[in-house]
């Protein structure tokens, strides 16, 4: 016979507080906190197909992967534009989200330049490539702590327009509240490690 | 000494040192074995007139000599070079110049992305995939060798 110990009403209530409390630790742990908070903020940004774009807020209510590329990159950028796609294609569920590719660099990255980068890459309507006035993406970027700078290879400079970037290589999940909860090393990050903190955020 | 053994003598004597010789150089076919430059896994990413494209390969080098890379070039863009993505302060990605990469005899170089890779520079048509880009490589010991590459998306 199974003898189930004898409570007091009292005890009883003060062990079921105790188990809620460590379970919503527990929840609290796993789910990744703030790392930047854009709630208060709005940048004025252009789509690949010229639209206007006011980041974050047209975002609102989906949860977004963001990273960043410019599109003279002829290795890194592709790579982590392929990893973004892998990203979706292995989500089994993809409503809610958005992908989002902001330039590094907005003097050369037109929204044509982007649309024919979105083209090439055969990226959906999910993907959204954004631009802006440098100094709106200067200080997007610097707000979301990425860093880009020019660089020259002597060989292949004809003109001042003849440069690459050292830049970051980031991916974030900003979540529906406009909030940058997870990062990772965009080019080389597993996209199961992604997905598994996606399902979390969303 | 009778007049037939000089002739003797001039008839071995130059028979010797040709077989001498003949061995000399049989052993010497056996140390340096003829072996080529071989190229695989080779592809090309897609790319948009005027803008950039990079092709990966992996290039064996099973001649007897370390051997060197010396050159590129491909008739779809302005220019070719070796270059190389690596991550440099504060972990940042960043591109350099990579020429004359020596390949030792039996090694491999691996030119794969985010690494070593060849960039085609300022495409002079679009590249889609699909297509194929002809790419001239010039190998310092074993010379030129062409090869053309499908383009592909990211594998």
């Amino acid at each position: 016979m199974l003898y189930l110990p004898v409570m007091k009403p009292i005890n009883l209530m003060l062990w079921t507080f105790a188990a809620l409390g460590i379970s919503l630790s527990l929840a609290a742990c796993n789910n990744p906190d703030t790392i930047i908070d854009l709630n208060n903020h709005s940048y004025e940004l252009l789509n690949e197909d010229s639209s206007a774009v006011r980041f974050p807020g047209d975002y609102s209510g989906k949860t977004t992967l963001i990273t960043f590329i410019y599109t003279h990159c002829p290795d890194v950028c592709p790579v982590i534009t392929a990893n973004m796609k892998n990203i979706q294609s292995e989500l089994a569920d993809t409503s809610g989200i958005r992908f989002v590719e902001i330039t590094f660099d907005p003097e050369r990255d037109t929204p044509s330049v982007l649309a024919e980068y979105k083209d090439v890459y055969s990226l959906n309507h999910q993907f959204s490539l954004l631009t802006g006035q440098p100094p709106e993406i200067d200080s997007l970027l610097s707000k979301l702590n990425i860093v880009a700078e020019k660089a020259r290879i002597d060989s292949l400079q004809q003109d001042s327009s003849d440069y690459f970037m050292r830049h970051s290589n980031t991916i974030y999940i900003m979540d529906k509240q406009g909030r940058i909860r997870t990062e990772y090393p965009a080019n080389v990050v597993p996209p199961e490690n992604v997905i598994e903190d996606l399902q979390k955020i969303r | 000494m009778p007049v037939y053994r000089y002739c003797l003598l001039t008839l071995v004597c130059p028979l010797l040192l040709f077989w001498g010789c003949g061995s000399g150089e049989n052993h010497q076919k056996e140390v340096v074995a003829s072996g080529t430059i071989e190229l695989t896994d080779g592809w090309a990413r897609p790319g948009a007139k005027g803008m950039m494209s990079a092709v990966y390969l992996t290039i064996r080098n099973k001649t007897a000599y370390p051997d060197t890379l010396a050159g590129v070039s491909s008739d779809v863009a302005r220019e070719a070079e070796v270059h190389e993505s690596y991550k440099g302060e504060n972990g940042m990605s960043a591109m350099r110049p990579a020429p004359d990469r020596v390949i030792k005899s039996g090694d491999n170089l691996y030119l794969q992305p985010g690494g070593l890779h060849i960039m085609l520079i300022k495409l002079k048509d679009d590249l889609a995939a699909g297509d194929s880009v002809n790419v001239l490589m010039e190998f310092r010991h074993s010379g030129a060798r062409n090869v053309r590459l499908p383009v592909q998306a990211q594998r």
